[in-house]
């Protein structure tokens, strides 16, 4: 049998070194200190990261796609063409508000014609449905109530322009139209006047948006309808003007010098991914605020709800071309949840794989830096590892000691580097950015510091073990 | 007990090999106590540590035991020193962060016993060598005499075949010198096998026999 050294007993000379080489371990654990604490936050981060998109996002209705006219004078010669020689009636969609200015400075026959059929009030065109690609000879008749405001020289999406999209497109259950500008809001227990973002939203924008109340009721269609000066506040809003949602309920803000009864409270939603965020607005009837708030040159968006989350893309296309037909020549940004949302997770997945090969790098070095602490102190140690060899210890015996040495000043190290993570993230915090520790995160950070320690300590305790017992006892 | 056969081994001096040891045959029988008297570098060390399979020979056929140390691989005698051999070096060779319990344990943690079983196993041997209650003291603590005490202490423990001193007395005072000598004396009559090197004729006489080595040459007296 031979003889070999009991674990127990080679961790009572581990126990026995470090202790005594307290001040020596802290050096050597320095690089797997900083390795552990940076690869801790990283991940703290990236899940922070990961958890703000999954909270932007989880009122968000996966199947919402949003329309609306970013810019101007946009001009698409496919879309013109099209319109141009399909569509005897090119100017149709210009008593929806056609860009007149945007076509007609081009000078191409159809913005001409929109300028000129834009100008009819309540002229709605009747369309030839064949025009619409697989929309089948309809012929249908639609009427604009709304159509006498669209001369303007802005596009304006209007209700009709939703009513068009859910006749016209397969698979919509739903579409809302809100628009959001900036008011000054007096009352309560504010002392001046301060700047709001004041949304105007149809009944149904609750709903769609998941928007929940803390109380009373959102707005109905009646108030709308008869432009009642009513709100809707914001959890934040209502605590900033009255404390409390119980005391904003019922109660009256001004909104631009005019009294708003707030008939409901929402509930405290979170950050959003895109549009209004909830928390900060104050809602009122869509048609109460173009009356009374921004007059009627709004830029709204128009929101669709996909029926299912898998036919997006195509309800998508069928929307622009619906649009197309309706504004020839105009393009429209038109972007859906479930694309904003993938966008964003995978920058965030990108961010923090860059920030894991950020601390990827800085354990190499660390992992360096160990190995050359280890090397000084194998050197050091020579004579006593001589010894250790001609009393009868095996290479083996001091290959393991050497080695528990290393992964016990890593395992330290890790331990500190975790605790230090801990104590930066409420620094890394007042730069806000969102942290979000685990314990996975933590066990991870712990786990990379021991094996990088114990990885790098290998070579020098390799070395150690094989040298032979004079060669060992003479070197000074 | 030793049976060594043209022995050789010399030192890469540049290009050229220097030779230390020149053909030595070499033998001792169990219960021996050898002195090998030589002058300083004339290669009494460089003979011990072959001889306490702790270095490497060139040529020559050396049995320790019947086991041929000359073809057995560094693990073997590894073992061989942990199982059959008590190394006494010149300059006592203890672990400085280790106290002296700790360093004579050492031999016994190596063969797998346990720190407790080791502790009692070597308490007679402490007690032999009257380092009893210096046992907790770190190397640096004690004195050279016990120091040298310490380290034939930690020779003893493991029970070897054969004890080798490297110039047990050469650090020593007078009066502590002849006390490690009448030790090896009394371990002697105890039954042990002594092999101690020494420049001291005065030393050399102790032993039962004496060898001299001259420039790496080996007569017997
Ligand atoms: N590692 C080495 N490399 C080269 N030469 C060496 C080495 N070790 C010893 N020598 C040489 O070998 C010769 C014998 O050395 P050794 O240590 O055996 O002498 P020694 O008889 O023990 O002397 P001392 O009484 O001074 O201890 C010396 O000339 C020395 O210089
Ligand atoms: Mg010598």
């Amino acid at each position: 049998m031979r003889g070999s050294m009991r674990i127990s007993e080679i961790f009572r000379l581990v126990y026995l070194n470090l202790s005594q080489n307290k001040f020596k371990v802290i050096l050597t654990s320095i690089g797997i200190v900083v390795g552990s604490a940076t690869i801790m936050l990283v991940l703290a981060i990236g899940m922070g990261g990961r958890a703000e998109v999954a909270e932007q996002f989880k009122n968000l209705n996966a199947g919402a796609i949003d329309i609306s006219y970013g810019g101007q004078g946009s001009f698409d010669m496919d879309s013109f063409m099209s319109g141009a020689m399909g569509n005897p009636f090119g100017g149709q969609g210009s008593s929806r508000g056609n860009s007149g200015r945007g076509n007609g400075s081009t000078g191409f026959p159809g913005g001409s014609a929109g300028g000129f059929s834009g100008g009819v009030p309540g002229n709605v065109g009747g369309f030839s449905g064949g025009t619409f690609p697989g929309g089948g000879s309809n012929g249908q008749q639609k009427s604009n109530p709304f159509g006498g405001r669209s001369s303007g020289d802005e596009v304006i999406l209007t209700t009709a322009d939703c009513e068009e999209l859910e006749l016209f497109v397969a698979g919509i259950t739903d579409t809302t139209i809100s628009y959001s500008s900036k008011a000054s809001l007096e009352g309560g227990e504010l002392e001046s006047a301060t700047s709001y973002t004041v949304a105007g939203v149809r009944s149904n924008y609750a709903g769609i948006s998941n928007l929940k109340m803390t109380i009373g009721n959102f707005l109905t269609d009646e108030q709308d309808e008869s432009k009642e000066k009513v709100c809707v506040l914001g959890m934040s809003v209502a605590r900033e003007i009255f404390g409390s949602a119980y005391a904003a309920y019922d109660g009256s803000v001004y909104i631009d010098g005019r009294p708003y009864v707030v008939t409901g409270v929402l509930a405290e939603m979170g950050t959003v991914a895109s549009g209004i965020s909830p928390d900060t607005a104050v809602f009122v009837p869509y048609e109460t605020g173009i009356k009374y708030v921004t007059g009627p040159s709004i830029s709204p968006t128009v929101t669709v709800i996909a029926a299912d989350v898998n036919s997006v893309d195509r309800v998508m296309a069928d929307v622009e071309t619906v649009l197309a037909d309706s504004y020839e020549g105009v393009t429209f940004n038109i972007s859906d949840a479930g694309t904003k949302m993938e966008a964003a997770s995978a920058s965030n997945e990108t961010l923090t794989w860059l920030l894991v090969s950020m601390s990827v790098i800085v354990f190499i070095v660390g992992g360096i830096g160990i190995m050359n602490v280890l090397f000084l102190s194998v050197k050091e140690r020579t004579n006593e590892i001589g010894i250790l060899k001609a009393v009868g210890c095996s290479r083996k015996d001091i290959l393991i000691e050497f080695l528990m040495e290393a992964s016990c000043i890593s395992f330290i190290g890790a331990v500190i580097g975790v605790l230090l993570a801990l104590a930066v993230t409420p620094l890394v915090e007042l730069f806000s950015v969102r942290v979000e520790l685990t314990v996975s995160g933590a066990l991870l950070s712990l786990l990379f510091g021991v094996v990088t320690g114990t990885l790098f300590g290998l070579q020098p305790a390799y070395r150690a073990s094989r040298l032979i017992p004079v060669v060992a006892l003479n070197q000074e | 007990m030793i049976r060594m056969t043209g022995i050789n081994k010399g030192y890469m001096l540049g290009e050229e090999k220097l030779p230390i040891l020149k053909n030595i045959n070499f033998t001792v029988e169990k219960g021996e106590y050898v002195a090998i008297l030589g002058p300083s570098g004339s290669g009494k060390t460089t003979l011990m540590n072959i001889v306490g399979c702790m270095d490497e020979m060139d040529s020559g056929e050396y049995y320790l035991d019947g086991l041929a140390v000359h073809e057995t691989p560094q693990d073997g005698l590894t073992e061989i020193r942990n199982k059959k051999i008590g190394f006494i070096f010149q300059n006592y060779q203890l672990i400085p962060t280790y106290n002296i319990l700790q360093n004579i344990v050492m031999p016994l943690l190596a063969r797998g016993m346990t720190y407790g079983e080791a502790e009692a196993a070597c308490m007679n041997t402490i007690e032999l060598l009257g380092l009893t209650n210096r046992i907790s003291h770190k190397p640096g603590e004690l004195s050279g005499g016990q120091k040298q005490r310490v380290s034939i202490a930690r020779a003893l423990v493991g029970r070897p075949s054969i004890l080798l001193a490297d110039e047990p007395t050469g650090a020593l005072d007078q009066s502590s010198g002849k006390d490690v000598l009448r030790l090896f004396r009394e371990l002697n009559d105890m039954g042990h096998t002594i092999v101690m090197i020494t420049h001291d004729s005065q030393v050399a006489k102790s032993a039962g026999r004496i060898v001299r080595i001259v420039d790496g040459e080996l007569y017997e007296d």
